[in-house]
C-alpha cells in the first residue's frame, strides 16, 4: 500500500468512523466529539497506521470503545434517574405485529427510506440499541456484547431481540418491508 | 415471524444501509486540534512526549539529587534532641494555638447547647434534614425528566 497522508486518510474512513459512531450513541454531536478523539488517536499512531491494512478495524475497534466508554460514564451520571424513566421498557410487546397500513412512506425513494430506518434505528431506547448494532454492525457475539456492556448474557439477549422486535414494528408501520427495501 | 427469521431480516436490513456522511466540519476540527496540540510547549506535555535529550537529563538530574539526598542523611546525627525540635517548631506553635482554643471554645458551646436541650429537638432537626434531602433528590429527579428526557 502507497504511503498517504493524513488528510486523505481521514477522508477515506471518516465516514465509516462517523456512522459508527452516530449508531452507538444516537446522537450527531456527540459522535462528532467522538469521531475527532478516534482521529487524534489515530494522528498519535500515525507512524504504525500509515501504512498498515488494518488500520479501518483499528479505526473501527477505537470508535466502538471510545462510544461505549461514553455512554457508559453519561449511563453513571445518569443511572438513579434514567432508572425512573426506564421502567415502561420492559412491558415490550413480545409479538410483532405486521399490520400494514397504506402509508406515505410507500411512495418514498431508496435515499428517504434509509434515512427513515437510520431515524428508526436511533429512536430504540440505549439498551437495545446498542447491543443492536454492536451484534448487527459490528458482528459481536453475545457473550462478547454482554462483556463490553457489562450486562448479565440473558438481558443482552432480550434487549436484542426486543430491539428487533421494535426496529421491524417500526419498519413495518413505515411501509419499509424488505421486499420494498432494495439491496 | 420466527426469532431466527426476525434476526436474518434485520440484519439484512441493516447491513443495507451505507455510512452516513461525515459532517463537513469534522475534518477542520481535526485539524484545529491537531495544531492546538503542535502548538503546546513540550514542558507542558506528558513525560513520553519530551525531547530525548531532556529526557535524558532530567534523568541524570533526578538521580543526582537522590544521590545528594542519600549522602546528606547518612551525615545526620543518629539522635534527635527534643528542646532542639521544640525550637524549631515554636514560631509555628505560636501561629497554631489561637485558632485551636478558638476550635475549644465552639466544641464547649456546641456541647453546652447539645446538652441543654431536649433528646426529641434533635430527633426532629434530623428528620428535617432527612426529609429536605429526600426533597431534593426529589426535584431533582422531576427537573431531570421534565427538561432532559424531553429533549
Amino acid at each position: 500500500m502507497p504511503p498517504i497522508d493524513f488528510t486523505t486518510f481521514m477522508r477515506n474512513y471518516q465516514d465509516m468512523v462517523y456512522s459508527t459512531a452516530v449508531r452507538l450513541l444516537g446522537n450527531e454531536a456527540q459522535a462528532e466529539d467522538i469521531s475527532q478523539d478516534v482521529f487524534l488517536k489515530a494522528y498519535e499512531r500515525w507512524g504504525n497506521l500509515q501504512n498498515s491494512e488494518a488500520a479501518g478495524g483499528w479505526l473501527k475497534t477505537v470508535t466502538t470503545n471510545l462510544s461505549i466508554n461514553h455512554l457508559q460514564r453519561y449511563r453513571k451520571r445518569w443511572r438513579f434517574f434514567s432508572e425512573l424513566t426506564r421502567r415502561g421498557d420492559d412491558d415490550d410487546e413480545h409479538e410483532v405485529e405486521f399490520a400494514a397500513p397504506e402509508n406515505p412512506l410507500d411512495k418514498l425513494g431508496q435515499a428517504d427510506r434509509r434515512a427513515w430506518l437510520e431515524r428508526a434505528l436511533a429512536k430504540l431506547p440505549e439498551h437495545q440499541r446498542v447491543p443492536l448494532v454492536l451484534f448487527h454492525f459490528e458482528e459481536l457475539p453475545y457473550d462478547e456484547i454482554a462483556k463490553r456492556l457489562k450486562v448479565s448474557l440473558s438481558k443482552i439477549k432480550t434487549d436484542i431481540l426486543r430491539g428487533r422486535e421494535a426496529l421491524a414494528k417500526a419498519l413495518e408501520q413505515g411501509g419499509l418491508s424488505h421486499e420494498k427495501f432494495e439491496l | 415471524m420466527s426469532p431466527d427469521e426476525l434476526e436474518k431480516y434485520i440484519d439484512r436490513m441493516l447491513h443495507s444501509l451505507p455510512d452516513m456522511r461525515a459532517p463537513r466540519t469534522l475534518e477542520a476540527r481535526v485539524r484545529a486540534a491537531i495544531e492546538a496540540r503542535a502548538a503546546i510547549p513540550w514542558w507542558h506535555k506528558s513525560w513520553s512526549n519530551w525531547p530525548q535529550s531532556v529526557r535524558a537529563f532530567f534523568i541524570l538530574i533526578c538521580g543526582a539529587a537522590a544521590v545528594l539526598l542519600v549522602a546528606a542523611g547518612a551525615g545526620l546525627p543518629t539522635t534527635v534532641d527534643g528542646a532542639q525540635l521544640g525550637h524549631v517548631f515554636a514560631p509555628v506553635a505560636a501561629f497554631t494555638r489561637p485558632l485551636v482554643g478558638l476550635g475549644r471554645g465552639l466544641g464547649d458551646i456546641i456541647a453546652a447547647v447539645a446538652r441543654s436541650l431536649p433528646v426529641w429537638w434533635l430527633y426532629g432537626a434530623a428528620a428535617i434534614v432527612v426529609s429536605l434531602y429526600v426533597m431534593l433528590v426529589g426535584v431533582g429527579a422531576a427537573a431531570y425528566r421534565t427538561l432532559w428526557t424531553s429533549r
